[in-house]
């Protein structure tokens, strides 16, 4: 059984859908990328997925539950979001912002225990940002700065993280940084991950499953060896290309062709 | 070290300080309050003043001067600085911007045409004007906050808007005031001036049950304040109901403030650097909801003190807040765009 489904999922802001008609199960504990071109509708399916968008037809299935009829609370203690812009409280702290993410954990009166403490300390760890604790997020270079946003999903102890974006604005080697992090944590835990990723290269080298939309629906799905061809690349992203395996691990990599 | 350790000792060290910094808020405001009472043409010693209000010894004349005369205005300064701390901190932690007190987003404003209206057109005083003010001042918010919905409430059109309110107001109390007589415009100029003198009896009562009531519940929402801090995505996601969180917030935000207006006028600026300056003391972000309130009662309890005893001729507690609160609010504007962070 799969914990995190989507039935007949439409979802959109106005009038018109972004996302129509769409069927996806996520694989549990398995990294999966969303990839796809510009306003394709995958930060919204992923929005959808968590809860933040209510659908206008079809439903989010969360271990058999209709998420839009469970608590935001109940949601949050089994899957995390970390958004594409989050806002970073000015001079707030590292310590104090991955402490925030244990929110869904504590109550109106209950306050700060040692389970609390035990989940900020791993989540410090697991990212590597524990030297960090005293510093404000706003001198960090960008690449920490994510790993700390990283770090408050994670003190979150959910099962599931889901991750818009999470490698714009961040140089190659910081992405590449990021997304192993990514995989190290669902290699330790389990974790199952679902990150909207920009960079295809970088989605079939780290990632088990591929999910390719265009214009709101899914146009492919797979592991990236069977999914991603130069089809594929031509009809989600309109870009004629070869595809050869990556000279490492042996991945479809895109080439683009010659003009 | 450990990282276990490292957040042990970061942690402890910030509890200890937000303690240490609300305890020594919470001294001063209780020496102001003493120190306010004691000042005068009739001069006092603290003991006489404790006794007095504590009621431990009967002495007529004390008794008339502290009772009668100077506490009502010592509670004033103090009921109205908590609300307006309470209420500057939360409006600008729930839209994000230092500059987003209820003095700049139209509440008070509201406030003062609906108290103007009353004085200049009704003829009306006291509790009239009282009532009058706090209806508008809710009125205005409702009206603001239903002009800025649209699938829920964001911070920068909240603030637009006020900002827009505000000036219509204001636009609209200037014309009224043109249609005064020379007493009812003096009387309401008085009014706009704001002063924790002019305060009666059964409005203190109505803010001091407001006070005990909402402060406690705003320490409380100051949980779901955290969260919306890091913008609606993430607050929701970490389990906040965000919508709900929001109005809450601002329905407490807005009855204290209301409330204050409706006690002592239009005091400008206290609601505006209340929370900075809490801020600057408990470390970055700290943003205790309560520390703010009380640095709100020391600066009122202060300018109250330098408007009436240390000014040549008494003034207007408004005048004080505003002659400090100016520069303040250029210099914010100054830095904040140099930083480059005015969102």
């Amino acid at each position: 059984m799969t914990r995190l489904r989507a039935e007949g999922l439409t979802l959109g802001y106005d009038e018109r859908p972004i996302v129509a008609g769409l069927d996806l199960t996520v694989l549990d504990g398995k990294v999966t990328a969303i990839v796809g071109a510009n306003a394709c509708g995958k930060s919204t399916l992923l929005r959808g997925l968590a809860r933040l968008l209510t659908p206008r037809e079809g439903a989010v299935y969360l271990d058999g539950a209709s998420i839009a009829e469970m608590s935001t609370l109940d949601v949050a203690k089994v899957l995390g979001l970390l958004p594409q812009s989050p806002v970073a409280p000015d001079g707030i702290t590292v310590a104090d912002l991955v402490s925030r993410g244990r929110y869904p954990h504590q109550g109106w009166f209950r306050r700060w225990t040692e389970r609390d403490h035990d989940a900020v300390s791993r989540a410090l760890d697991a990212t590597g940002t524990a030297d960090l604790v005293d510093r404000p997020i706003r001198q960090l270079s960008g690449g920490q700065r994510q790993r700390v946003w990283v770090a408050m999903a994670l003190a979150q102890e959910t099962d599931l993280l889901l991750l818009d974006e999470p490698t714009t604005f961040l140089d190659i080697a910081h992405q590449v940084d990021l997304l192993r992090l990514l995989r190290k944590l669902n290699a330790a835990s389990g974790k199952t991950v679902v990150v909207v990723l920009h960079d295809l290269n970088l989605a079939c080298r780290f990632c088990d499953h591929i999910i390719a939309m265009a214009d709101g629906s899914i146009v492919a799905e797979g592991p990236p060896t069977e999914v991603v061809t130069a089809e594929l690349v031509e009809k989600v992203f309109g870009l004629t290309c070869v595809v050869v395996p990556d000279p490492v691990a042996g991945t479809p990599m895109v080439v683009p062709a010659r003009d | 070290m450990t990282t276990a350790v490292l957040l042990r000792t970061t942690r402890r060290r910030r509890t200890a300080r937000a303690l240490l910094v609300t305890a020594a808020l919470a001294g001063a405001v209780a020496t102001l309050f003493v120190v306010t009472m004691m000042v005068g043409s009739f001069r006092l010693s603290a003991g006489e003043v404790i006794a007095s209000v504590l009621h431990l010894r009967d002495e007529p004349s004390v008794d008339f001067v502290v009772r009668g005369l100077r506490l009502p205005t010592a509670l004033s300064a103090l009921t109205v600085g908590l609300a307006l701390g309470a209420s500057g901190t939360i409006f600008q932690q729930l839209l994000r911007n230092p500059l987003a007190s209820p003095d700049f987003v139209g509440i008070t404003s509201g406030a003062s045409l609906a108290a103007v209206f009353g004085i200049v057109l009704l003829q009306a005083g006291g509790l009239v004007v009282s009532g009058l003010a706090l209806g508008g001042a809710l009125l205005a918010a409702l009206l603001m906050y239903v002009l800025a919905w649209r699938d829920g409430v964001s911070g920068y059109r909240f603030i637009l808007i006020g900002i827009g309110v505000a000036v219509f107001f204001e636009g609209m109390t200037g014309y009224v005031l043109t249609r005064a007589q020379l007493f009812e415009a003096r009387q309401a100029m008085h009014w706009l001036t704001g002063s924790v003198g002019q305060a009666s009896g059964s409005e203190l009562r109505l803010l001091s049950i407001a006070l005990a009531v909402l402060l406690p519940l705003a320490v409380l929402l100051q949980r779901q304040l955290r969260a919306l801090e890091l913008g609606d995505d993430a607050a929701r996601a970490l389990g906040t109901r965000t919508e709900l969180s929001r109005a809450g917030l601002l329905a407490v935000a807005v009855t204290l403030v209301a409330l204050a207006v409706a006690v002592a006028g239009p005091i400008i600026f206290v609601a505006l650097v209340a929370g900075p300056i809490a801020d600057r003391l408990l470390g970055p972000a700290g943003g205790g909801v309560l520390p703010a309130a009380l640095a709100g009662a020391a600066l009122l309890l202060t300018a109250d003190l330098v408007a009436v005893h240390l000014m040549p001729t008494p003034l207007p507690t408004g005048v004080v807040t505003g002659a400090v609160g100016a520069p303040y609010l250029l210099w914010l504007l100054a830095t904040t765009n140099r930083q480059g962070a005015g969102g």
